[in-house]
């Protein structure tokens, strides 16, 4: 007895300690009550220095929260229970946000800098207007390729992936959306397609390449370029700048063939708290300073045309990311499918993962 | 001339052993790294211990996991031990049984399922996610690894013992207080111990049921692993392996020091007991 209680004595102690020492610390940062604002975006998807100028400049508290996927957040903010004031999904996460009405429509009188988005980011299919969305990154899904083992002229659309040479060193990364819609791309079809030949056709052209196919996997794509584990990888822009950054070796293509133009917007979900907050949130990334500094940390390619004229010419010149306005043209923005063909996109996926080797 | 023998059964254990821990120690290894990534060691550096130190957000989220583990862990130990022995003195086998199978089925359900039906459960109650919810859903699921590690204990327990307390007139509450408990403590504590590591290292269904700004360390080195391991993470995870083994040392300490007192003292009233007569 005497043992358990000196057990729950000193129990309890610890947690006492611990409980004031989290309480100060919590106090130290300067949260209190109604001038905290909780953003939710995907982890590492800021500048962390941002926050902190925007803590000092406007006096909210920034609660920071992280999501991995489109997915995980949609289910986090429909099943409510935190009061999120800012998330930034992907275009067609906010497509499908607009019609479960888990959006609240901007007031563009509260937003100052809806100007210097550049127009052809704005007024997208899957949100007319931009009555909910503002731009925050856009870029493409592409080919990255390790010139230590392919030539420059082997690497140029989406059929390239085929190539005998390639055997066992192509990575895919995990989405049906993308793997599918490459291989629709690749036969000039829509990465959008509800035909059912064009699809069952792209899943058979897929199961073709299961040869050259070494791993489809998710963000550890980046780690395993970076180390040359394989010769190409089918990955995001903004995955792809970060992995140039550290191997000289590697280069990114935008297939002629088309690809996914993607974007990732601000929002207001229905369960903002602190709307002023929200507005000056949005407000202070709008600003050129602001939007081009995060672009030059993030690494991804800014909506901001007045935040791209302040990012270096190497990178705005790059048309590795930067692409002329013919190649943009010629790129596909993701519609939401509903849920009948997007569980078709996923059954013809699964197929392919399951066939290969 | 003898014969080298080779003692299989070690080199069984030493292998195994070298399998579990040489991940371990490999990433405390780069946790020193100056190179910055995991590819190539380049020459020994403290700057990611710095980092994860001077990381206010990081060391809040340790501080809030820790709270966490020992409250949630405590309060499941009360709830538990109780729990262990209503099951164990239920009078009809059958609901006994039960009651004990019900426990088992949440021992093996995945974790994935208990924390999208807690998710689901606080938001229908309106409930907010977050410390609250967090605690609640350990507290939840460490229970019944608590009735498990008591109810050993209890089987072993002599039954007249209790008789014998009740015939010299105590009441049920110091029965329990002077007969059951102290005869159950090792369990008691082992199942603390076993709720609290399953409190910080529980990912999937901590995972649903934070939100408003708390959350755990596992939930949190998930999230940055995404994009890529920084070495902060390493030299994180190299400080809570540290801690982890002064803790199992602390345990051990507790155990073995109480163990050879209480037998000293057995020892002791027995010599005395034979002297008397």
């Amino acid at each position: 007895m005497k043992k358990l209680q000196s057990l729950l004595i000193g129990v309890v102690a610890i947690i006492g300690l611990l409980f004031i020492a989290s309480h100060q610390l919590e106090k130290a940062q300067g949260f209190s009550g109604n001038n905290t604002l909780t953003i939710y975006n995907w982890g590492d998807y800021i500048d962390p220095t941002l926050l902190k100028k925007f803590e000092e400049e406007t006096d909210y508290k920034v609660s920071y929260e992280t999501f991995d996927s489109n997915e995980a957040m949609f289910t986090k903010i429909q099943q409510g229970g935190t009061a999120y004031d800012i998330t930034i999904p992907s275009e067609y996460m906010i497509q499908k946000m607009m019609k479960e009405k888990m959006l609240k429509p901007l007031d563009y009188k509260k937003i100052k800098g809806m100007d210097q988005i550049d127009a052809k980011f704005k007024n997208q299919a899957f949100d007319p207007n931009n009555t909910y969305s503002i731009p925050y990154f856009w870029g493409t899904l592409g080919i990255i390729y390790n010139d230590k083992f392919i030539n420059s002229k082997d690497m140029k659309e989406w059929d390239d992936l085929w190539q005998p040479a390639l055997k066992n060193n192509v990575m895919l990364v995990d989405g049906a959306r993308e793997v599918l819609g490459l291989s629709l791309n690749s036969d000039n079809h829509s990465l959008n397609s509800k035909n059912q030949a064009e699809l069952s056709n792209a899943k058979e052209k897929l199961m073709t390449m299961v040869p050259n196919v070494k791993a489809i996997v998710a963000d550890e794509i980046k780690m395993y370029m970076i180390n040359e584990e394989s010769a190409a990888a089918v990955s995001f822009s903004g995955e792809a700048a970060e992995m140039l950054a550290n191997n000289q070796h590697l280069h990114y293509v935008i297939p002629s063939q088309g690809t996914n133009l993607w974007f990732d917007n601000m929002v207001i979900p229905k369960t903002v708290k602190n709307s002023e907050g929200a507005y000056a949130f949005i407000n202070f990334m709008l600003r050129p300073e602001n939007a081009a500094q995060n672009a030059e940390y993030i690494g991804y390619s800014t909506p901001n045309k007045a935040a791209k004229k302040l990012l270096p010419k190497e990178i705005t010149q790059d048309e590795q990311f930067y692409p002329a306005d013919s190649v943009i043209k010629n790129l596909e923005v993701y519609h939401d499918l509903g849920p009948e063909y997007l569980g078709i996109y996923n059954d013809l996926f699964l197929e392919f993962k399951m066939h290969r080797k | 001339m003898k014969k080298v023998k080779i003692n299989w059964s070690r080199f069984y254990l030493i292998a195994v052993f070298i399998l579990l821990y040489l991940p371990i120690f490999y990433l405390i290894f780069y946790s020193f790294n100056a190179g910055g990534t995991m590819t190539r060691f380049t020459g020994i550096t403290l700057e990611h211990y710095q980092a994860v130190f001077s990381d206010k957000r990081l060391i809040g989220i340790v501080l809030n996991t820790f709270m966490l583990a020992f409250l949630s862990a405590l309060i499941a130990t009360v709830i538990g031990t109780f729990g262990a022995m209503m099951i164990y003195y239920t009078r009809k086998r059958n609901y006994r049984n039960a009651l004990l199978s019900l426990n088992n089925i949440l021992m093996v359900s995945p974790d994935v399922i208990i924390g999208a039906s807690f998710l689901i459960f606080f938001t229908f109650l309106g409930l907010s996610l977050g410390f609250s919810s967090v605690l609640l859903s350990h507290v939840a699921f460490s229970i019944p690894i608590v009735v498990l590690m008591v109810l050993p204990k209890l089987k072993e327990m002599n039954d007249s013992m209790l008789d014998a307390a009740h015939d010299l007139g105590a009441n049920n509450w110091t029965v329990i207080r002077k007969v059951i408990l102290p005869s159950i403590t090792p369990g008691i504590i082992a199942g603390y111990f076993m709720a609290f590591t399953y409190s910080l290292d529980d990912f999937a269904v901590t995972f649903f049921v934070t939100g408003n700004g708390f959350t755990t360390l596992s939930v949190e080195i998930y999230s940055r692993a995404r994009q890529g391991v920084s070495l902060e993470i390493n030299a994180l995870s190299a400080l809570l392996f540290l801690f982890s083994m002064l803790l199992v040392a602390g345990y051990y300490m507790i155990s073995q020091g109480n163990l050879t007192k209480s037998q000293k003292k057995r020892r002791k009233e027995h010599r005395e007991a034979v002297d008397s007569l």
